[in-house]
């Protein structure tokens, strides 16, 4: 029997995807806010006087924040309530389709759109003058565990999320959280401490680490390719804990049909 | 209204140990027994289906027929393993739909009673995403043949009426070659041309060897096509069989405009007035009438607006909808 089932999750999952990026491109608004807005932070990237790595981590972490929080979080959002109102999610789940595939094929358009600004920093960071990344792989991969942590994140909100139009409000607390780790620098070190824990403050660690190679706390240049590793753990760990909260309070209450 | 399932354990520890290997291929197509389902909890607890048996051998359409509200749906979903039912037994093809889901759902097709598109796609784009999904997909192209869906394929779904809408979800459900067939109301909503079109091809699939489950309420869609029909009232199946036995026993009846000379009545009828018409019933249709035309020719009686009916589903529904539902406790056994 273990032939039968033989068949390859990721032909189903690549198949719905495929139709699900038709969809976003046909969808001019949400195109508009996937590159608009996190490209306007790189615009910041040229304004600055000296390419130093604390105006570009500013200028970058905000810039894949922002790709992570519209066309990854705010898309895959949009998109399953939106489904789940039209029935469609029913429909689907009625065929031979897993929960877990169709959840993919959903956040796979926005995951797609992350990277392509995640790769696009690289020339304009560039251009701006701004070094090259200091470890690539830690910055694609952390990238690519941001990205799970915000759509673990859409589907929290799509829980108690009733219509698409409420998504404008219920996304507001994820953005918010999201947004306020972005303060750190701004608050007093008793409250950075606790804000260092939210994963917008987790994205800037990233970026900090793996393509300016800072070390924790300091403003220096200092980390060699391997120990970058070391210093973005705790960030890591941060969206690992993150994601594991979201997906856990999703599956308690996540419905797939409108309310009756 | 809040409705939220409520789960018992009952379904899990009634259940045999799920089949690991090859199921019992000559298992009906469906075997369904003592199947419950409650919504809510404690007070506001409401039982939609109320113990239910039903068995479909394999290549039978087989319709469950009752008025909205009679816990069709809420059966079915139980049985599509789209639900948890709160107790009783739901084999698939010899196969739990819940632990077996994969092979269950490559073998069977459903049509939802409610389903939805995404509106911006065409009909083309949404049998491909279908087809995207299923093990061994029907070509897109042979689908919209087979619903006659050629003219709208390029159409945004959203622009389609609701019977194309309707034959775009039965493409859907038939994409992958399903054995089983569940489908919920196929033709709510669908003007007489394409109910027939969507009857023929029900009657195609059974001759392609495929077991169909339906419920409708269209008392004409199961005297037209199903094989077996379970009627069910208030979330119980409350008559049982192929047609010719729910109907074995109803009387047949036969009326005419009650003429100023009262003819000689056939034996074995019970007659009675219905404003000016006499109506009489009868057990067996034939040999009253013959009875009675013959007794009116020698008397030179004339019969005005003379009517002979066998007994239909639609007597026999009209009778079990308006019984008090004590009278049906012993009808189902």
């Amino acid at each position: 029997m273990s032939t039968t089932v033989a068949l390859p999750d990721a032909r189903r999952t690549l198949g719905l995807a495929r139709i699900n990026w038709t969809l976003m491109v046909r969808n001019r608004t949400t195109m508009l806010y996937a590159f608009l807005v996190p490209l306007l932070p790189l615009a910041l990237l040229f304004a600055v006087g000296d390419p130093e790595p604390t105006s570009g981590t500013a200028g970058l972490g905000s810039a894949l924040l922002m790709a992570l929080l519209f066309p990854g979080y705010y898309n895959l959002l949009s998109m399953f309530v939106t489904r789940r109102d039209e029935l469609v999610l029913k429909r689907l789940r009625t065929g031979e389709v897993r929960d877990v595939e169709l959840v993919a094929s959903m956040a796979l358009p926005g995951l797609s759109l992350v990277l392509a600004v995640l790769v696009l920093m690289v020339p304009i960071a560039a251009a701006a003058g701004f070094d090259l990344p200091a470890n690539p792989v830690l910055l694609l991969l952390g990238t690519l565990l941001a990205a799970v942590t915000f759509a673990a994140l859409a589907l929290w909100t799509a829980a108690w999320t009733r219509t698409a139009e409420a998504a404008q409000l219920t996304s507001g607390p994820v953005m918010i959280v999201a947004l306020a780790g972005f303060a750190t620098p701004a608050v007093p070190d008793a409250v950075a401490r606790w804000l260092e824990l939210l994963p917008g403050a987790a994205v800037n660690e990233l970026v900090r680490a793996g393509w300016f190679g800072l070390e924790r706390g300091s403003d220096e240049a200092t980390v060699g390719f391997w120990q970058t590793w070391l210093e973005a753990a705790p960030a890591l760990g941060v969206l690992v804990a993150w994601t594991a909260l979201a997906l856990w309070l999703a599956t308690r209450s996540l419905r797939w049909e409108p309310r009756g | 209204m809040t409705r939220t399932t409520t789960r018992t354990t009952s379904r899990t520890t009634a259940r045999p140990a799920p089949t690991p290997a090859a199921p019992d291929p000559h298992a009906p197509a469906l075997e369904v027994r003592g199947l419950r389902r409650t919504y809510g909890s404690g007070d506001d607890a409401f039982e939609a289906v109320r113990g239910i048996d039903l068995t479909v051998p394999r290549g039978r359409i087989h319709a469950l027929l009752g008025v909205n509200g009679a816990g069709k749906t809420s059966a079915m979903e139980v049985m599509e393993g789209l639900s948890p039912g709160s107790g009783g037994q739901v084999r698939v093809l010899g196969l739990d739909p819940v632990a077996d889901r994969a092979e269950v759902r490559r073998r069977t097709g459903v049509l939802l009673q409610r389903s939805g598109f995404v509106g911006d796609l065409t009909v083309r784009e949404t049998l491909r995403m279908w087809a995207a999904t299923v093990t061994r997909a029907r070509p897109v192209e042979e689908s919209l043949e087979m619903l006659d869906l050629a003219r709208v394929a390029d159409t945004r779904m959203r622009a389609l009426s609701g019977g194309e809408h309707r034959r775009v979800d039965l493409a859907c459900a038939l994409t992958g070659h399903p054995e089983l067939v569940m489908l919920d109301e196929p033709t709510t909503g669908l003007d007489p041309e394409s109910r027939r079109a969507v009857w023929a091809l029900v009657r195609r699939l059974r001759t392609e060897g495929a077991t169909v489950l339906l419920t409708t309420h269209y008392l004409e869609e199961a005297e037209a096509l199903a094989d077996h029909v379970s009627i069910m009232r208030a979330g119980e199946v409350v008559r049982e069989g192929t047609l010719a036995e729910i109907v074995a026993g109803h009387p047949a009846e036969i009326s005419f405009r009650t003429p100023a000379d009262e003819p000689a009545l056939p034996a074995g009828v019970t007659a009675s007035r219905d404003g000016d018409r006499t109506v009489l019933r009868c057990a067996d249709l034939q040999p009253a009438l013959t009875e009675l035309l013959v007794g009116a020719r020698d008397t030179g009686v004339v019969l005005e607006l003379l009517q002979a009916r066998t007994a239909t589903l639609e007597s026999v529904f009209l009778e079990l909808a308006a019984a008090p539902a004590h009278d049906l406790e012993g009808a189902t056994r």
